[in-house]
């Protein structure tokens, strides 16, 4: 077949990538990277592509291992809409690495690197092909290796070393527990083997289904980096290499939500709605408190590691959704739900792989990745601006762009839960949605910042005045990234059917009719099954005229319901953005027409009357989010001190230094109490050690004598 | 200065302080004393200034009302730093004569009462060149970034009739922050404001949300009105004491007049002296309604506003149906006043200003139930009364931060001393504190013009005319925003040599930085508008 | 809150009825000397010398006022037997030059847009500038608002003597300004420099710095006055018809 050619011709190119790493000249190096990555990344496209959209599945049985059962690996179409994502990021960033990797040459050795960007590109495919628990593990632990490697590839930076320890320790506690429920499954299932589980683990024990879930989730949840284990996510991302830290936010923790999703959903299906539920509040929470940090960043790449916690958090609330839903009865609506989430997953890859290149450009105009030492760069890097602008609208969910779309499924689909029986489930879906809506709230909030305290204004650092435009290598993958996020925005009726396919064998149910009806073309066998009810309902919107020439199942997302409510929500950001160009377009015709004699004068900015206007007056991006942080100084708690230097006698203040210091929530309530408890006790224990003979002959003799007071009573 | 004893220091006559300072300072102080004018003399040399002043301030709880900068012929110059306290206390003048060459004064910054110098000192650097050793500050105060270095508009011999030549060359100007913070940025307001405002210039440095330092920046409207005064009759110069400040055009007005009597030694009949102390009321009330009005606009409640506004212009017009001009322009004249009030117009001012006092009491009892009204005022703006002090703020805002200093009580002028009222005082300081002592001292207003009109003297209403002489005198009268300070010296034809002006917006600017620091943004437009002050008045 | 609209409700309609109507009510305006030629000429002479601002002069064997200079210190009126005729009313403003600037009606007329700048009043001005939002004038219902900037504004109102330091921002807000624009001189300082010009800190009004098209005289006009001068700018009103010298017909 000719997947399987593809799929060793994929394998096989990122082996020559890495042997290439260690006999190419050092110089050559970006320029191999960039062309073999790419390569690659293309070949995987194309043969996810097609495993994605044919009914096909790739299987292959590798070699046996002794009493373990047999290596598999395989594609479904969930793997497979993963692989395509991957490809999707991994294409742009490797085109970006070309140019982005000049920066080290005669700093840091480009060898390594290569190597383990290849290593970390197969082991990140493996892990998806996996079709066994051995394979799986195994691929894994190379790919959380090889992701701690790259992180800390600027190894002289003490704080890169701090990063990729923190992040290598919670890589490898999640590993181990994946690794004892995914053993859990296998006991029960009695096999390693991913197909067998999947016949045989329904009939699984409560407390050990609840172990499974526990155990999986708080693994899959390190990488996926939920709250409480996020901690890693914004230490490694500063320190990494910035495509290094696009593949992080945009690849790796996606492999956090397939585990979840793989094993949650497929291997060992979730029976009561109690598991879905904590997925749900465990995301809601995560989002919001992912938003809540990001705001008040002003280090762009901390800013986006923030603000993929968000994301995670709100995929991860939609796959909640979707296990509850599914596990009450509702497939339709958990199908949407999984779509959701899936749909927001890839979105969230596009634009913050955008972002994360972006902000490499704007770091290699600048020198400088902090908001605050930015500023009026948008006539200087003009292109660079317009892609990161639309990175930022998609990731602020507005309108048309993609982000809008899946976030708006996701808050609407919870709000679904109205047709759930139970109560509790609806109150907790009611609060998890309040959450996420905050969180789009403040999403808005810390983008806007980003954008306006960033690239507008006027510069507040030298680097920011002398800013130069990226080079071509690096705004080529940037247009891509930037024209996806138009596409996944504004037709969402192609998507939708394609994210159907790799949902639907999960939840046992199609959604594609549900979310996107064909009710525009006519003569096709569906449109007969749509109610008629329906129909009037868009009857009136003048639906029927565009019946045989509009595309795209007519271009419109909605939620279909009862006979008595066959609308639920229905959204199309195509008809919206035509609107809006209309608008526009009207508004720029008649404003020309209005000012067609009229001479158009450009000032300076109105100043108050002021000789000039400085950059220390223009708003900073603390200054833009310092609201926020008043609001919800509950939760920051920032340490603040303020030191002030009189001249005279508490009058004349010369000089007044503030500063904020904040620890995360996380780090405080459940990270720092276990630390600090053992720093006490390891205090205690130390004071034992008093450097006298006497003294440890006394502890020998008080030893003896315990020993012996508890022999003698044992007996 | 290193014999300063803290103990006994309970004298509080003229004779009692002249005779202590010649003790403490071994003869080295030259003091006379005055128990009837209650008036002390102290004249010092350079060494001994700092000494005095901070026995004056800490020991004896005086407090610093002006610097009077004189320069005398032949370039030497005399300073003479004035100090009050209560109404049983004289009030003490230090003197510091500099001998020919000499222009460095020790600066009194550091001492106890040290800011209310500051920024007396800083204008005396600007405008006469004196070097005040030991200042941190100085610079840029009076004269902007534009004035060309070196060249001092009060000194002799500069002509202040002449127009400057054109200044082409484009001057710097960098203002110097302070705040050292993560995202530290500052926020310009003005010189041009969004509204009928003052010009004035602040700088908010802050991270966002609260300001952490003001740095305020005045006279954008700055006449040189005692520079232009210099050489015009008295009479001539009543116009510019009048229009400086318009607001408080009769209380300055007064105050000149006053120097003029007593360097004249006219004694003002008793029917002038009534009406002077009725028309000064009936300013403060329409000067106390125009601030609760801004009060109640910042606060954007605008029902009360419109109501206050109401008010105001009611008193305008009643101050234009008795004197003729709306905001009493021309009602005070040298050695009385400028015409007669008839029985009616008396009854009529009584009846009138009675009605608005209930007017504004319906409003106060209205705003003191309107929650969303006190949230923006209640804690906000905070003078606390050791501030107060040090920074030597006056009138109303004194009296709003616990510090009961009152010109009309410390030194009676016009009527003031026939007729019975209290100091309004409140201690918290804030922005409330400020709003209810000014609907107290309104009420009171209307009462006291009750009080004056109710039996006026008769007789007639002014000396004719006033026999001028050389001469010079201290006035002080209480400003519907606080003590107001003219000096005045007059030469023999009676034109003016020198006039010195310590308006009480001047004090009270000051402070203000203080009540703005710690507040957020949204706060600084309401502690604007509770401080009621103006830049006219203020800069000259 | 519903205490306070009661209380707004209660309090009725206050607004004057200018322009449609003459407003004579007490107080509106301090009124000002007027220049006659019926005056015996030690009447005449001692007027001259009262004056301490020199607005008043000899003319036609009377006397003219000239009002760029008038501050209403009413020496002029008390205290004398012979004393100047004084005259209420309050429409002062006049074009500055001789002829009015070209037509401005159609774009101004319904809405216009002002802008206040302080270039060195004493408060008075700035106090009778703030009157005319009051309700008593209530600038709002003859479509006249004030902008936060003045890239939005149409008029520009000038108080004060042009301190120094307010020269550049003056000309930045003028500057700033879109055309069409009008300046609009409020005071005797605003006109002339008043009492503080010419002095080494102060220009000798608005016209030295930047073109001003109407000018409101007074010490301070009242605000009654001011909207005489921004009706001026929308040519609904006439300019004033006193001008500083006495007819020539009463003369003869």
């Amino acid at each position: 077949m000719r997947t399987t050619e593809l799929l060793c011709a994929f394998f096989l190119l990122c082996a020559t990538g890495g042997i290439l790493a260690f006999l190419a000249p050092q110089r050559r190096l970006p320029l191999v990277l960039a062309v073999v990555g790419s390569l690659a990344a293309a070949v995987l496209l194309v043969v996810s592509g097609i495993l994605l959209v044919s009914a096909a599945e790739f299987h292959a049985a590798l070699w046996p291992l002794l009493n373990l059962g047999t290596l598999k690996v395989g594609v479904d179409h969930l793997s497979a809409f993963f692989l395509f994502v991957t490809a999707l990021v991994y294409l742009p960033v490797s085109i970006f690495s070309g140019a982005y990797l000049e920066k080290y040459l005669n700093h840091y050795s480009l060898r390594h690197l290569s190597a383990l960007y290849h290593a970390l590109f197969a082991s990140i495919v493996l892990v998806l092909m996996a079709n066994d628990v051995i394979s799986f593990l195994v691929a894994w632990e190379f790919m959380s290796i090889a992701s701690y490697l790259l992180v800390n590839y600027e190894f002289e930076r003490p704080e890169s070393s701090r990063a990729g320890y923190v992040m290598l320790a919670m890589s490898e506690g999640g590993t181990i527990a994946v690794a004892i429920a995914f053993i859990l499954i296998a006991v029960a299932a009695g096999s390693l083997d991913f197909a067998t589980m999947q016949s045989s683990t329904l009939g699984l024990s409560g407390p050990l289904r609840t172990a499974i879930f526990l155990l999986s989730f708080f693994g899959f949840a390190v990488k996926a980096g939920l709250v409480p284990l996020n901690s890693w996510l914004p230490l490694a991302h500063p320190v990494a290499p910035t495509n290094v830290s696009a593949l992080l936010s945009a690849v790796i923790v996606n492999l956090g939500i397939y585990g979840i999703v793989r094993v949650n959903l497929d291997l060992a299906p979730t029976t009561g709605a109690a598991h879905g539920l904590f997925v749900l509040v465990v995301g809601s929470i995560s989002a919001l408190i992912g938003i809540l940090y990001a705001t008040i960043q002003t280090e762009m790449k901390r800013l986006l590691a923030h603000s993929t916690i968000e994301n995670m958090g709100i995929v991860t609330a939609g796959i909640g959704a979707a296990m509850v839903f599914v596990a009450m009865g509702h497939q339709v609506v958990g199908a949407i739900a999984l779509i959701a989430a899936l749909y927001h997953l890839a979105n969230h890859s596009v634009y913050k792989a955008l972002l994360f290149l972006g902000t490499g450009a704007v770091e290699g105009g600048t020198g400088t990745r902090d908001l605050d030492l930015l500023g009026g760069i948008n006539r200087h890097m003009p292109w660079t601006s317009g892609f990161f602008l639309v990175g930022v609208l998609s990731i602020a969910a507005l309108p048309p762009f993609n982000g809008f779309v899946s976030e708006w499924l996701t808050l609407q689909t919870v709000l679904r839960s109205a047709e759930l029986a139970s109560t509790p489930i609806k109150i907790a879906f009611a609060i998890c949605g309040a959450l996420l809506a905050l969180t789009a709230g403040l999403a808005v909030t810390c983008f806007v910042k980003v954008f306006a305290m960033g690239f507008l204004g006027l510069p507040r650092s030298t680097g920011a005045e002398k800013a130069t435009e990226a080079g071509l290598g690096v705004r080529a993958p940037l247009a891509i990234l930037a024209a996806l996020c138009i596409l996944l925005g504004l037709l969402p009726t192609y998507v939708i059917p394609v994210i159907d396919r790799a949902a639907a064998p999960l939840t046992h149910a199609r959604a594609t009719g549900a979310l996107v009806p064909p009710f525009f073309v006519s003569n096709t066998p569906q449109q007969d099954q749509l109610p008629p009810a329906f129909l009037s309902e868009f009857h009136d919107l003048g639906a029927m005229v565009g019946r045989g020439f509009v595309p795209g199942r007519g271009l419109v997302v909605l939620h279909r319901g009862e006979e008595r409510n066959p609308v639920i929500f229905a959204m199309s950001t195509s008809y919206m953005t035509a609107g809006f160009v209309f608008i526009l377009g009207a508004i720029f015709v008649v404003f020309r027409a209005l000012t067609r004699y009229r001479r158009l004068t450009r000032g300076p900015t109105w100043d108050g009357g002021l000789r000039k206007l400085t950059p220390a007056v223009t708003y900073t991006a603390t200054g833009f989010s310092n609201p926020v942080r008043v609001i919800f100084d509950a939760v920051l708690r920032p340490a603040a001190s303020e030191e002030s230097t009189e001249a005279i006698a508490g009058h004349f203040r010369v000089a007044i230094k503030r500063e904020y210091t904040e620890v995360h929530i996380i780090d405080r309530f459940i990270l720092q109490p276990p630390i600090n408890a053992l720093r006490t006790l390891a205090m205690l224990a130390r004071r034992m050690q008093v450097g006298h003979v006497n003294a440890y002959a006394a502890y020998v003799l008080i030893a003896i004598l315990v020993v012996l007071i508890v022999g003698v009573s044992a007996f | 200065m290193a014999t300063l004893d803290r103990l006994g220091d309970t004298v509080d006559t003229a004779h009692g302080i002249a005779e202590r300072s010649r003790e403490l300072w071994h003869g080295r102080v030259l003091a006379t004393a005055n128990d009837a004018s209650r008036l002390c003399l102290l004249a010092c040399g350079r060494d001994d200034l700092s000494g005095i002043c901070q026995w004056l301030t800490r020991d004896l709880d005086f407090s610093f009302a002006t610097l009077i900068v004189e320069e005398l012929a032949q370039g030497e110059w005399s300073l003479v730093y004035v100090f009050y306290k209560g109404a049983a206390s004289p009030s003490v003048h230090v003197t510091l004569h500099l001998g020919v060459g000499a222009s460095s004064v020790p600066s009194l910054v550091g001492l106890v009462h040290g800011p209310s110098f500051d920024w007396h000192e800083r204008e005396a650097e600007d405008l006469f060149g004196l070097r005040f050793e030991g200042h941190p500050r100085l610079g840029e105060f009076v004269l902007h970034e534009d004035w060309p270095e070196g060249i001092n508009p009060m000194r002799r011999n500069f002509n202040g009739k002449e127009r400057f030549g054109p200044r082409t060359r484009e001057p710097e100007w960098d203002p110097q922050t302070v705040v050292a913070a993560v995202g530290a940025f500052t926020m310009p307001i003005g010189p041009v404001f969004s509204d009928f405002a003052e010009s004035a210039h602040f700088l908010l440095e802050t991270v966002g949300e609260d300001v952490i330092r003001t740095i305020p920046r005045f006279f954008y409207k700055y006449r040189g009105v005692e520079k232009i005064a210099e050489g015009q009759m008295a009479d001539r110069a009543l116009l510019l004491a009048e229009r400086f400040s318009g607001i408080a055009a009769f209380a300055h007005g007064l105050a000149f007049c006053q120097a003029v009597e007593t360097i004249c030694g006219v004694s003002v009949p008793p029917r002038a002296r009534a009406l002077r102390t009725a028309l000064a009321e009936l300013e403060r009330l329409r000067s106390h309604a125009a601030v609760i009005t801004g009060i109640c606009n910042s606060t954007a409640l605008v029902v009360a506003a419109s109501q206050a506004a109401l008010i105001e212009e009611s008193l305008i017009r009643l101050s234009c149906d008795i004197t003729g001009h709306r905001y009493l322009f021309g009602a005070v004249a040298l050695g009385g006043v400028s015409f007669d009030l008839g029985d009616e117009d008396c009854s009529r001012l009584t009846n009138r200003t009675a009605e608005v006092a209930e007017r504004l009491r319906d409003l106060f009892h209205m705003l003191r139930y309107s929650s969303s009204f006190l949230d923006r005022l209640e804690e906000v703006g905070i003078v606390a009364e050791s501030y107060a002090r040090s920074y030597g703020l006056v009138g109303p805002i004194a009296r709003a931060s616990g510090v009961a200093r009152d010109v009309r009580k410390l030194f009676p002028y016009a009527a003031y001393d026939s007729v019975e009222f209290s100091v309004s005082l409140e201690h918290e300081g804030d922005g409330y504190a400020r709003l209810r002592v000014l609907f107290e001292e309104a009420a009171q207003s209307a009462a006291i013009i009750r009080r004056v009109l109710s039996l006026p003297p008769a007789g007639p209403v002014g000396v004719g005319h006033v026999p001028l002489r050389a001469g010079a005198a201290l006035a002080a009268v209480e400003a519907p925003m606080g003590a107001a300070f003219h000096w005045l010296r007059l030469d023999g034809d009676g034109s003016v040599v020198r006039y010195h002006v310590t308006p009480p917006s001047f004090a009270n600017w000051h402070g203000f930085h203080i009540a703005a620091e710690n507040f957020a943004f949204q706060d600084f437009p309401i502690i604007l508008a509770s401080f009621g002050l103006s830049n006219a008045e203020c800069d000259r | 809150m519903a205490n306070w609209v009661f209380k707004g409700l209660r309090t009725g309609i206050k607004s004057s009825a200018y322009p449609a109507e003459h407003d004579e009510a007490c107080g509106v305006s301090p009124g000002r000397p007027i220049g006659t030629s019926l005056k015996s000429p030690a009447a005449v002479e001692e007027l001259v010398t009262r004056c301490p601002t020199q607005a008043i002069e000899h003319a036609n064997g009377g006397i003219a006022i000239e009002y760029g200079r008038c501050v209403h210190c009413f020496r002029c009126k008390r205290g004398l037997d012979d004393a100047a005729t004084w005259q209420q009313g309050f429409e002062w403003a006049a074009f500055e030059g001789e002829s009015p600037p070209e037509k401005l009606a159609r774009i101004f007329g319904r809405s216009l847009h002002v802008r206040f700048v302080d270039a060195g009043a004493c408060g008075a001005c700035m106090s009778e500038a703030r009157q005319i939002n009051n309700p008593y004038y209530n600038m709002h219902r003859l479509g006249i608002f004030t902008t936060p900037t003045p890239r939005n504004a149409d008029v520009l109102l000038v108080a004060g003597p042009i301190s120094d330091a307010m020269r550049l921002p003056l000309r930045k807000t003028y500057d700033a300004m879109p055309t069409p624009k009008r300046v609009v001189a409020i005071g005797t300082c605003a006109a002339s420099g008043g009492i503080f010009s010419p002095s080494f800190a102060a220009a000798g009004g608005v016209a030295d710095i930047i073109p001003v098209d109407v000018i409101v005289p007074g010490c301070p006009p009242p605000p009654l006055a001011i909207l005489h001068g921004l009706l001026l700018v929308v040519e609904k009103k006439p300019a004033s018809t006193l001008t500083s010298l006495p007819p020539r017909t009463e003369h003869a």
